[in-house]
């Protein structure tokens, strides 16, 4: 993919994701003319950058939107729920384009139909003018005058003519243009003049770039607004250009591409501006002669018609259209009808509703090189600019401490002074382990992502959401700026998501069942993200009905989880905690949101492999809260080395409670496994090697002491279950970065990830929790 | 760097110049009037450069790589100012 499409992907996203904001909040406050200034913003600039990469299906669909949202502005229009969700869509439908986009690598070649449905949607309310024809209708003149700054000006004269009208007069610039351009001018059909405003080089806009696109040039100029400055007067920073031009390709093509920037655009049809309103007239004369399909006289009529109409045009330089005009008279008094006539005089002055030659495409620059079939679709990541600079100087730094090791290097080769110099060496070690971890912290910064981008998805999700179940809601959410590890935010999305649904859809009571319990018709469902020393945590609480122990109990029962009396003796607190079991459900009826049995279970595990932890919370009649509990930076994982069967494994040092070594008389057998005794807890004890398949070391007979790992297998804080690991030898402890199993083993349970380590050699760290519930599984 | 100046004292605009050179090509024209511009290996030139030169009316030395530029900016450079 080239540049210019990355970078529109980027752009686009961030301006979707900005406008849905806009949009939200615009629903909920419709007077909020920031907010609406901010979403008409959004939809002009997403026009723009598909002007720029030449997506003309994109614009259109933009373009529909914005007038919808300009009438908004300008007070013709209220905002509404379906305003909302038609822009919603639009948005929507881009992001689908640019998933597209991103996947390919090229602008999609047949995207119209799904944006026209969206576009007919937008025209069928009446709200829409298409681009091109929202200035008058029958092509009368257009007022000269010109449009607020700021605001695009959407209307093109071009091409509205209806009925007989053939063509209107057009400003005198455009004749003037065409009769200084003679030469080409036969061929020209259309003229643009175009005055960016001022401050568009401050906008990002290159007026210029998007002339270069408008095919068939035939002659540009390019003039001050008013005299040219001193070159010392002039601020760079200014537009000041008026640019004019002629082109070979049609008002209606032209407009298209260069309705992208702010200014005044103006574009027209050439012919009409050659022909002189004199001329016009007569033309406009035919064309009614030849309208009136009364059948005595027809053919006559529209011989001298077409004569007429031939004559003038060839009398003003246009030599082809009067043929073509001529012909079409022809072949009009066989067929008995105007129609073709009108069409080609229409033709000829420059209007599109001709048949005319297949347009060749113009070609994007620089995208045969790209031959990557497909794109991934990974975003990019913003990083302030401060970080980097960190990082450089940080760079510096290690490469002084390089230099300084070579010297300490050869000052040791030539052999004086050697306890001087491995004391130097010792300091530089020092140095580079600060440098290096330094490093490491300044890298994994720039992974951080702020919890914005995760959350910012949600209100919309809500919106959605509680629409469908026909409940009010309504989302706060606190803590947007939390930067946890990237791969942390990203992997919250789903089971975040479960959540809220749950919450909606069980947790939240319609309007009516609020009201009769004397609650604000309206729920809120809060999101909340906190900084917590080393752990980020995320609550989701809403102020919904509540969980009740006895449903839970009677659900569990109903699924076989546990026996009656057993569920009686339980505290609520841990009953509660059964809708983590798996495949518990209390939803007697699957909605379209949940109850569709893949529940809590997979939301908990999903934490759990993020090595975090997930608890609820809930009170009857008041509202749930669930809590997710994670590591910050989920990347540098301390572990120890562990030998088993032979093989080195690194295990997390956050599971490990203890190494021991115990004399083997202390195993005790309990049936087929074993176990130990470990300050008067009974702990079972398996043997890693055992645990993973590998040819064990035959244990020697009896005597000896034996390797223990201790670790946590899971549960509560101080309810946890233990579970003695039996190693061959015990290695070193140390922090790594941990590489997540790709690929082929990305599916192998049982292994939290891979690092390399000092003889580049490769640890696998294994994933105890997740062995262990493999272990247990079976029995 | 898009824009430098050679050891000739010619101002060489390189590659895709973005609106940020306008104001850099402006300082090297007011501090040599009669410095010639080179864009024989630019490939874009933003309108607020081909302003500057506009204003400027520098020597050019080109054809500038991009066509667009050579066809239809570089003929409106070599025009009398108006």
């Amino acid at each position: 993919m080239n540049d210019l499409l990355e970078q529109f992907l980027v752009e686009c996203r961030d301006l979707i994701d900005a406008a849905t904001a806009d949009l939200l909040a615009l629903e909920t406050a419709p007077d909020d003319t920031e907010r609406l200034n901010g979403a008409f913003r959004g939809f002009h600039t997403l026009k723009g950058a598909a002007g720029i990469v030449e997506f003309p299906a994109m614009g259109r669909l933009l373009h529909a939107a914005e007038e919808v949202l300009a009438s908004v502005r300008a007070g013709s229009r209220t905002v509404s729920g379906e305003l909302i969700s038609d822009c919603l869509a639009c948005l929507d439908q881009t992001g689908r384009w640019l998933d597209e986009v991103a996947a390919t690598g090229e602008i999609p070649a047949t995207p119209e139909d799904a944006a026209e449905d969206l576009v007919a949607r937008f025209a069928a309310s009446g709200r829409l003018a298409t681009p091109g024809a929202d200035s008058v209708p029958g092509g009368a003149v257009p007022t000269d005058g010109t449009p607020p700054d700021g605001v695009p000006r959407g209307a093109v004269p071009a091409g509205a003519a209806l009925g007989t009208r053939v063509a209107t007069a057009a400003p005198d610039w455009v004749a003037r243009l065409a009769a200084r351009h003679q030469s080409e001018g036969h061929r020209a059909r259309a003229a643009l003049r175009y005055t960016p405003t001022a401050d568009s080089f401050l906008r990002g806009e290159d007026p210029l770039a998007v002339i270069a696109r408008i095919p068939d040039l035939l002659a540009v100029e390019l003039m001050p607004r008013g005299t040219w400055p001193p070159l010392d007067e002039l601020d760079p920073f200014t537009c000041d250009l008026v640019i004019t031009l002629l082109t070979a390709a049609s008002a209606d093509d032209v407009s298209t591409i260069a309705n992208t920037g702010f200014g005044v655009l103006e574009v027209w049809p050439v012919a009409a501006a050659m022909l002189g309103p004199d001329a016009l007239a007569v033309l406009e004369e035919q064309a009614r002669l030849a309208a009136n399909d009364t059948p005595e006289g027809f053919a006559g009529r529209l011989a001298s018609a077409g004569l007429v109409a031939s004559n003038v045009l060839r009398r003003s330089g246009l030599p082809d259209a009067a043929s073509a005009v001529a012909d079409a008279a022809r072949t009009g008094q066989s067929d008995r009808s105007g129609a073709a006539f009108i069409a080609a005089l229409r033709a000829a002055l420059g209007d599109t509703e001709e048949a005319s030659e297949p347009q060749p495409k113009t070609v994007m620059p620089d995208q045969s090189g790209d031959a990557a079939p497909r794109a991934q679709t990974t975003r990019a990541l913003r990083v302030d600019v401060e970080r980097i600079d960190a990082l450089v100087s940080l760079v510096g730094e290690l490469t002084a401490a390089k230099n300084a090791i070579g010297h300490t290097a050869r000052l040791m080769r030539e052999g004086t002074d050697l306890a001087a110099q491995s004391r130097a060496l010792k300091d530089q070690h020092a140095l580079l382990d600060r440098l290096v971890s330094e490093l490491q912290r300044a890298v994994l910064g720039i992974r951080v992502l702020q919890m914005r981008h995760l959350f910012q998805s949600f209100p919309r999700v809500v919106r959605e959401m509680s629409r469908e179940l026909g409940k009010t809601a309504r989302l706060d959410i606190e803590g947007e700026t939390t930067e946890p590890d990237k791969a942390t935010v990203e992997a919250l999305f789903e089971p975040l998501l479960h959540v809220l649904r749950n919450a909606l859809d069980h947790g939240l009571e319609t309007a009516d069942e609020r009201r009769a319990t004397g609650k604000p018709p309206g729920a809120t469902v809060r999101l909340r993200a906190t900084r917590d020393g080393d752990q980020v945590i995320v609550e989701v609480a809403d102020d919904g009905r509540g969980i009740d122990p006895a449903k839970i109990r009677l659900a569990a029962a109903r699924l076989g989880l546990a026996s009656e009396t057993e569920l009686e003796a339980m505290p609520d607190q841990a009953v509660i905690e059964l809708i983590f079991s798996p495949g518990f459900s209390t939803a007697s009826a699957v909605t379209g949101l949940s109850g569709r049995g893949v529940g809590m279970d997979a939301v908990r595990s999903a934490i759990t492999r993020l090595g975090g932890s997930v608890a609820v919370t809930s009170q009857l009649g008041m509202g749930t809260s669930v809590v997710f509990t994670l590591p910050f930076t989920i990347l540098m994982l301390g572990v120890m080395t562990v030998e088993a069967g032979g093989q080195v494994f690194g295990v997390p040092l956050d599971v490990v409670i203890e190494t021991t070594r115990i004399p083997r008389d202390r195993i005790a057998r309990l049936g087929a496994a074993e176990a130990i005794v470990l300050r008067d807890r009974t702990v079972p004890l398996i043997r890693l090697a055992e645990m993973l398949d590998l040819p064990g070391t035959a244990r020697e007979s009896a005597g000896g002491d034996v390797s223990i790992l201790v670790a946590s297998a899971g549960g509560q804080a101080g309810a946890e279950q233990l579970c003695a690991l039996e190693v061959e030898a015990f290695g070193e402890r140390m922090d790594v970065m941990l590489k997540p199993m790709e690929g082929l083993l990305a599916g192998v349970t049982g292994f939290a990830g891979t690092t390399l380590v000092g003889d580049g050699g490769v640890l696998i760290v294994l994933d105890l929790q997740e062995l262990l519930r493999c272990q247990e599984s079976p029995l | 760097m898009t824009v430098r100046v050679a050891e000739d004292g010619a101002i060489i605009l390189e590659g895709k110049c973005p609106a940020e050179d306008a104001e850099t090509v402006a300082r090297m024209l007011l501090l040599d009037p009669a410095a010639s511009v080179d864009w024989r290996a630019c490939d874009h030139a933003h309108t607020a450069i081909v302003q500057v030169l506009l204003t400027a009316r520098p020597v050019m030395v080109g054809p500038p790589r991009s066509l667009f530029l050579r066809d239809w900016i570089a003929p409106a450079l070599s025009g009398t100012p108006t």
